[in-house]
């Protein structure tokens, strides 16, 4: 069930960008906060900064200015080699295209992200199990990603993001490619773990249709927020 | 710095990534394989020469030569020196030697025949040979003792016949020696050698006369001896060391090798550009992989490790194929080179194979390292971007 601890405070956040001599304005003096367990749906406009939203809270961009605490951690602070670190526990993240390894099969795919944590080859075979099951794709665990289809694919990309157990999930378009019925099947999936683990989704979006799975709906535009007082509803 | 687990899983990582990518990692290798096989034949046949003309420390051997020949076929002296040679002080043994072989130039198969007075030969090589093939060649006047890399190279065995150089031989066996000039030679009865060839006058002549010194420090002094004490005779003689008698005989060859060494060297800047061009279009065509695995919590580290690994593996396999193959070859192939009478083996050498190897994979850790530095410097957002 979900608790009203905070796993995401942004305070003042700003993303610049450089670009062409001209400071383009990504994310303007943002203020946002999620509690733990929440399934939050980013929405807005193309270019109102949603990705880089995610991109913050994944650590995979810092932000300019503002501060950025995600699951108690100050991550504006961390070195790089620290972020890696923190990454690696702290969260998972599903991309709109999957992003898997071309040349490595679904089970090794989701195994990708234990090689960075100290465990043994048991316990990463029972993760990698656990999670391929619990994604419903582990018939499909010797498959190459040209061997699966769009949804297939996202399944495994999904098992790879929760299969180091993070307490971030973040997902970026992850029904954006896929027709109507595998994008169902997803946001059945992201919904069950959701539920049954209480786990915490963020997850971008353009489609209502898919932010109604949410139980909060963010909307961003121009880099700014635009629900009420950032708070959860 | 990371887990032994964590080092197991990118070792893990870097292979299958490489076996998954056959035809890119199938040419690399084969590229190593090929570069590194012509770095350890040409290192082999480098360490044959070296071995076949340095001087070592104990050297006793001198080779009295006739003065201003350089070919056993011209080299005629009157056996008749043998005596007066040693009566010269420091002398400790002399064998007057008949020379002919097959071809006098350069060759890979060179035949050898040393005609040796017999109670000589088996007073001084009575522990190379079995006391079956010393009786046997003792017992015979038209009877060969082959040199381990002759035996081998022309496939013989003790009672087989063979004819090489007009000269018509039965074996008697094989000495085992690791002397260099005896590898391809055959060792004949001095007398049957003369008969054989009828020239210079049956019994009296001889090609060259093989000294050992009482000491080695005497060694200088005794050749100086001897060509002084011939000097006004008819057939003046010319006496060095036998590493520095092999040494001029073998000046084109040393020459040849000195710039096959070149080649090898090539080689292995060859080795290095290739791995280093393989990795480096490789993680070109990579940024996006190398995003996603920053995502995973990849640190640099670990995506050094990760671009450095399978450098390293490119080489060892590359390496391991490539120095196999040469020393298989040279094995097999049983090569000597062989000009103007003196032998150079080019033996098979584990150490130049392990070598080769070590270097192969040297390089390649040495060609890894700045597409090691590049990857794991990359944006993760750029990478996603490209």
């Amino acid at each position: 069930m979900a608790t009203v601890e905070p796993i995401i405070r942004c305070s003042s956040l700003e993303k610049h960008y450089e670009r062409g001599g001209e400071t383009v304005r990504v994310l303007e003096k943002l203020d946002l906060t999620i509690t733990r367990g929440q399934f939050v749906a980013l929405m807005g406009p193309s270019g109102s900064g949603k990705t880089t939203l995610l991109n913050l809270l994944a650590g995979i961009d810092r932000p300019t200015a503002g501060g950025l605490v995600v699951d108690g951690q100050d991550i504006t602070t961390l070195s790089r080699a620290a972020l890696a670190h923190w990454r690696a526990r702290s969260v998972g993240y599903i991309f709109q295209l999957y992003h898997l390894v071309p040349v490595l099969t679904a089970y090794e795919n989701v195994e990708l992200p234990l090689y960075v944590h100290n465990i043994s080859r048991r316990e990463r075979h029972r993760r990698v199990c656990e999670a391929l099951e619990s994604v419903s794709i582990s018939d499909r665990h010797a498959h190459y990603p040209s061997q699966l289809s769009g949804g297939q694919e996202q399944r495994v990309a999904i098992a790879r993001a929760i299969v180091t157990q993070p307490s971030l999930l973040l997902a970026d378009e992850p029904t954006g490619d896929l027709d109507r019925a595998s994008a169902a099947g997803i946001m059945e999936l992201l919904g069950r773990l959701h539920r049954e683990h209480g786990q915490t989704i963020v997850m971008v979006t353009h489609d209502p249709a898919t932010a109604v799975h949410a139980q909060r709906t963010v909307h961003l535009d121009k880099g700014r927020l635009v629900e009420p007082h950032g708070v959860a509803s | 710095m990371i887990g032994a687990r964590e080092a197991s899983g990118i070792v893990t990582l870097a292979w299958r990534g490489l076996r998954r990518r056959p035809t890119r990692t199938g040419l690399v290798i084969a590229g190593i394989a090929v570069a590194i096989f012509l770095v350890c034949t040409v290192d082999a046949m480098s360490s044959g020469v070296k071995r076949a003309t340095r001087a070592a420390a104990g050297e006793t051997a001198l080779v009295v030569y006739r003065q201003n020949r350089f070919c056993p076929f011209t080299s005629q002296l009157p056996q008749s020196y043998e005596q007066d040679i040693r009566n010269i002080p420091g002398v400790s043994t002399v064998t007057p030697v008949k020379i002919v072989v097959s071809n006098c130039r350069a060759s890979l198969d060179v035949v050898t025949f040393r005609g040796v007075p017999a109670e000589d030969f088996a007073r001084d090589h009575a522990t190379e040979t079995s006391p079956e093939a010393m009786k046997a060649w003792l017992s015979r006047s038209d009877a060969a003792l082959l040199g381990p890399e002759l035996a081998a190279r022309r496939r013989l065995v003790g009672g087989d016949r063979f004819t090489a150089a007009g000269v018509d031989a039965f074996v008697a066996g094989v000495i085992e020696s690791d002397t260099p000039q005896d590898q391809s030679s055959a060792f004949v009865h001095l007398s049957f050698l003369q008969e054989q060839l009828k020239r210079g006058g049956t019994g009296t002549v001889v090609t060259q006369f093989d000294v050992r010194v009482t000491d080695p420090a005497r060694l200088e002094e005794v050749a100086t001896a001897i060509d002084a004490h011939f000097a006004a005779d008819q057939s003046p003689t010319t006496t060095r060391a036998e590493t520095a008698h092999v040494a001029r005989a073998a000046t084109d060859v040393i020459a040849l090798v000195g710039f096959a060494e070149l080649l090898g060297l090539a080689g292995l800047a060859a080795v290095f550009a290739l791995v280093a061009n393989a990795i480096v279009l490789s993680m070109r065509s990579r940024e996006r992989e190398v995003s996603i695995l920053q995502t995973l919590g990849f640190t640099r580290l670990h995506l050094a490790l990760l671009v450095v690994t399978e450098a390293v593996l490119l080489g060892g396999i590359g390496g391991v194929i490539g120095a196999l193959a040469s020393y298989f070859t040279i094995a097999f192939v049983r090569t000597a080179m062989t000009m103007e009478g003196v032998s150079i083996a080019v033996p098979p050498s584990a150490f130049i194979a392990v070598l080769g190897v070590g270097l192969a994979m040297a390089l390649s850790l040495a060609a890894g390292i700045v597409p090691a530095i590049i990857a794991s410097r990359q944006s993760i957002v750029a990478g996603f971007r490209s």
